[in-house]
Order: structure tokens, then C-alpha cells, then sequence
């Protein structure tokens, strides 16, 4: 009798794949960070430039932000020292030239950025259903950035940025008891001190809080569809992380632009401020508002201002048709285009016009 | 129907954007009322309006006189030597802007060099210059826009053109 023989059946062993160190890393990482998340599908057209524009927004609010912290290293927000200490940024500091030109072109890129952005979503319809609420927060986002714009002119602290602190002091007592704030008494600290926390803190701090939220919203209702695609099959997607990857490249381009732009061009810095007299204009961003304060006083950059923006968030809720395209939305496009150029007209007939006097004007 | 409705807005608000520009037009219309009540402006203060048109935009020397003129003017001469004006006026028709300014700042007792003293703290009689001033009054001090210079600008310019060349092949790549 022979005993049965017992075979013990082997898996077949699966074939060793040879990791790299660099892709085990990757996984270790993906494992605790859930980086693969990030390539959830776009559509195809999200890596066009147009559709960038938001993106390279963000960025380079990022490289105001690095550059920002290099410059409140040597600048000082008393009133007595501030012009000096700008000056010395400029002339003695190592890369302080550099890095305040950087910053200067990048607000500039970072204004266009955030105009063109704005108009892009509005010509292809995407604030419409259900992204009402996200093109809202896109007008804020917008607000916060003219706002660190207009605080930045002032922290340099030469004529022109005095000029535009006492429109704002002027613009404060318009408002009446809303307007406490901007009183150069309110506090015990002088006006600029508080421009200057309001610029590198509370303002930075909204960005960040508000644009968290652009974001998620543009993740949870996904982006919008092309107005300009005309084939009937489904639009293709690429992963997220394929738009990412363009937006570091694109970002690249903008630095090498705003590098070049710092070198050869590096903004001029006015005298040390005078009161009582109005010498100067503001920034070309904010000359749109000059000839209306022309016409009818200090109060015309108040109530200018408001009616832009009371339009831009009224946007989602007069335009409310399905229809996308521009074509088809004619009335619109007209009005927004009427506007537009209108904004473009101000700029070049105030930049043109000899400086005058406003403040008193009422 | 909500098309409609859609529509309807969007003439709506392409009315309310043609009747602001008709608003807006109408306000070319208004003229500018920004010079009430000169004659009852300080001295001291004009002229210190027009030292600082003279060191921040010596273009506009016409405001400057004007500003001048005003000093020489008004009733409230505090503070202010008006013969000194009087050379400064002289000197803006010569085409003299520099040596305008410097009239001008010694009329108010300030030294090039000196703190700006405001309208409201002026003294009733113009302090004695010091001597030796400093050479350069505070609010002359501006900066012109100029490249980097230095070793840093070809490197820079080099560092920017890389950037841009290596961004645009990556997201032709890319796409």
C-alpha cells in the first residue's frame, strides 16, 4: 500500500516589477496625501490660455505675496520714515530695486490678470446656472484686488500716494458715520500704519479665505462647457493635473516677463509727499474714475466705483437665460462692451488732461 | 419663457447702460468748481502749494505761478516774506524754476532740507535760514525710472528670457 501523495499546490508567483525609488516615493506620498485625487477629468478647453487666466491670477498673487515679505523686511509704515525707507529699498538694499519692481509689474500683471479673467466668464456665459454664486465670489475676489492695488500706490508714500490717501480720507467723510475708519484720528495710529496692515494681513487674508471657496465651487459644480465648441460629440477631458502642469508652465513665461519687466523698467518713486496740493494722477488702473472726478467732485470716485460693481454682481441675475454663446446674448455683449469701452475712453482722455484740483470739490 | 424673460433683462440693462452714458454726458457738461474762496487761502499755504508743483512736476510752472500770485494776493500773509515771493514770481517769468524754488522755500523759513511745516503750525514770522543747509530738499528726492544696472541686469534679463523660452516650449509640450 502506498501512501497517497500529498501535493501542495503553489501559487504561480506574480512577476517582481522593479519600483524606482522616485515612483515608490510617489506612492508613499499619494498614500498619505491623496495627490492621484487631483486627476479628476477637465474638459478639454480648460487648457487654453483663456481659461488660464484665473489660474495665472492666483499665481501671481502667491509671487506678490513672496516678494511682499521680502520688501516689509526693510519698509517702514511711519508716516515720518516711510518715503526714506522705500527709498533706501531702492537704492541700498540687495535686490530691493529688484524685488519692488518685481512686485510693481506683478500688481500690474495681476490687475489685467483679474479683468481679463472677469471677462472671459462673463462672454462665455460660465457664471450662469447653477455658478451664480461663484462669479459673486469672483467680484469680491476682484474688489479685494483693486483694493490691494490702491493700498499698495499708498504705502510708497511719495505725492501721488499722499494725493490718493486724502481722496480716501475725503471719500470716508462722504460716508459719514460708515466711513470712521478711514479718519486719519480713528485709533491713535496714523492712517498709513493702518493701510499697511490692512494690505499685508486682512486683505491677503481674504484673498486666501475667498478664494478657497472660488475654488471649491469650481470643483464641485465643475467647469463650465464651451460656448465656441461646435462638434455634437462630447468634448473630450484631460486629467486636472494636465491643466496644472500648464499653468506651471505658463507661470514660468509670466516670471520671466515680470524678471524682465523689474530689470529694464523698475517703477520711478515720486518726492516725498506735500499736503494740501494735487499734482499728480493716480495709476492708469484707477484713472478711469479721474475725469468723472472732474465733472462731478470726489464724491464721482465713490459712486463710480459702487455702480461698476453694483452692475458686475448684478450680472448673473439679468443675464439669466441658458444660452451661452455671445452670438445668441447680443443685448449683453453690447451693454458690457458699451462699458468696457467707455472705462478705456476715461483712461486715455484722463491721461491727456493737465492735472486739476478736486479735493473740496464735494 | 424664461427666455423671454432673459431677454427682457438683458434690454433692460442695455437701457440702463445708455441712459448712464447720457448721465455721463451730461456731466461733461458741468464745469469744475474747484477754486472757490482763493482769496481767503493763507499765504503760507499757497506757496507751499507751489514749492511742492515746482519739486514734483516743474512742467507745470504755470500752476505754480498762479500759486504765486495767489501768495502775493492774499490778505493773510503770516508766516511768509512776500518780498521773497515777489523775487520768486520774477524768477518763474525768467524761466528760473530752480532758483524759484529756492526763493520760495526761504520765504517760509524752510531750509532745503527741512521738514515741510504744515499751513496750520506756521510761525508768524519766517525763522532764519541755517547755514550750511543740506544740499538736497526731502521733497526733491525722487527716483526716476531706470534699469537695475549693475552686474545683476545681464544676468537677470538672461534668467527672465530662459524662463520664458523653457515656459513656452513646456506648455506647447504639454498640450
Amino acid at each position: 500500500m502506498t501512501e497517497p501523495t500529498v501535493s501542495v499546490e503553489k501559487e504561480p508567483s506574480k512577476p517582481v516589477v522593479p519600483q524606482s525609488r522616485r515612483r515608490r516615493l510617489w506612492r508613499a506620498l499619494d498614500e498619505r496625501l491623496g495627490i492621484e485625487g487631483l486627476q479628476y477629468p477637465v474638459p478639454e478647453h480648460a487648457n487654453k490660455l483663456a481659461y488660464s487666466l484665473g489660474g495665472l491670477t492666483l499665481i501671481t498673487f502667491v509671487l506678490m505675496v513672496a516678494t511682499g515679505i521680502y520688501l516689509t523686511q526693510f519698509y517702514n509704515p511711519d508716516p515720518n520714515l516711510a518715503h526714506e525707507s522705500v527709498r533706501r529699498i531702492i537704492t541700498s538694499v540687495s535686490f530691493g530695486k529688484f524685488v519692488r519692481g518685481f512686485h510693481y509689474w506683478g500688481a500690474m500683471a495681476m490687475i489685467v490678470l483679474v479683468g481679463l479673467h472677469l471677462l472671459r466668464v462673463f462672454v462665455s456665459g460660465s457664471f450662469k446656472r447653477p455658478r451664480e454664486a461663484n462669479w459673486t465670489f469672483g467680484v469680491v475676489l476682484a474688489g479685494i484686488t483693486a483694493t490691494l492695488f490702491f493700498t499698495g500706490t499708498v504705502l510708497k508714500w511719495d505725492q501721488e500716494s499722499l494725493e490718493a490717501l486724502e481722496h480716501n480720507i475725503e471719500i470716508g467723510k462722504i460716508l459719514g458715520r460708515f466711513g470712521f475708519w478711514f479718519s486719519p484720528t480713528f485709533g491713535g495710529v496714523p492712517l498709513l500704519t493702518r493701510l499697511y496692515v490692512v494690505h499685508i494681513a486682512v486683505l491677503p487674508f481674504l484673498f486666501t479665505l475667498v478664494i478657497a471657496i472660488h475654488l471649491l465651487l469650481v470643483k464641485r459644480l465643475k467647469m463650465a462647457p464651451s460656448p465656441f465648441r461646435k462638434e455634437a460629440i462630447p468634448e473630450p477631458t484631460r486629467p486636472f493635473t494636465q491643466h496644472l502642469a500648464e499653468l506651471g508652465a505658463l507661470a514660468l513665461v509670466l516670471i520671466g516677463v515680470l524678471t524682465i519687466l523689474a530689470v529694464l523698467a523698475p517703477p520711478p518713486h515720486g518726492a516725498a509727499p506735500i499736503e494740501g496740493i494735487e499734482v499728480t494722477k493716480p495709476p492708469w488702473p484707477m484713472l478711469w474714475v479721474y475725469p468723472i472726478e472732474d465733472w462731478v467732485g470726489v464724491s464721482g470716485i465713490l459712486w463710480a466705483t459702487l455702480a461698476i460693481f453694483l452692475v458686475l454682481f448684478m450680472v448673473p441675475f439679468v443675464d439669466r437665460s441658458p444660452e451661452l454663446s455671445p452670438r445668441k446674448r447680443l443685448p449683453v455683449m453690447i451693454a458690457a462692451g458699451v462699458v468696457v469701452v467707455t472705462m478705456i475712453v476715461l483712461i486715455i482722455y484722463a491721461a491727456v488732461q493737465p492735472v486739476a484740483s478736486h479735493i473740496g470739490m464735494g | 419663457m424664461s427666455r423671454r424673460s432673459g431677454n427682457h433683462s438683458a434690454l433692460l440693462l442695455l437701457v440702463l447702460v445708455a441712459a448712464s452714458m447720457v448721465a455721463l454726458s451730461f456731466a461733461l457738461a458741468i464745469p469744475a468748481f474747484a477754486h472757490a474762496g482763493e482769496a481767503n487761502v493763507p499765504a503760507f499755504t499757497d506757496v507751499q502749494e507751489a514749492i511742492a508743483i515746482l519739486a514734483t512736476q516743474p512742467e507745470l510752472m504755470g500752476r505754480a505761478m498762479d500759486k504765486v500770485h495767489d501768495a502775493t494776493d492774499s490778505s493773510n500773509v503770516s508766516g511768509v516774506r512776500i518780498d521773497l515771493v515777489k523775487q520768486a514770481n520774477t524768477a518763474l517769468k525768467a524761466g528760473q524754476a530752480a532758483q524759484a524754488l529756492n526763493l520760495l522755500e526761504r520765504s517760509v523759513g524752510v531750509c532745503p532740507g527741512a521738514p515741510v511745516i504744515e499751513p496750520e503750525n506756521a510761525p508768524r514770522t519766517p525763522p532764519p535760514l541755517s547755514s550750511p543747509c543740506p544740499s538736497t530738499a526731502p521733497h526733491m528726492l525722487a527716483l526716476a525710472r531706470s534699469p537695475l544696472g549693475g552686474a545683476q541686469e545681464p544676468i537677470l534679463i538672461a534668467v527672465g528670457a530662459l524662463l520664458i523660452v523653457v515656459g513656452l516650449g513646456l506648455a506647447r509640450r504639454i498640450r
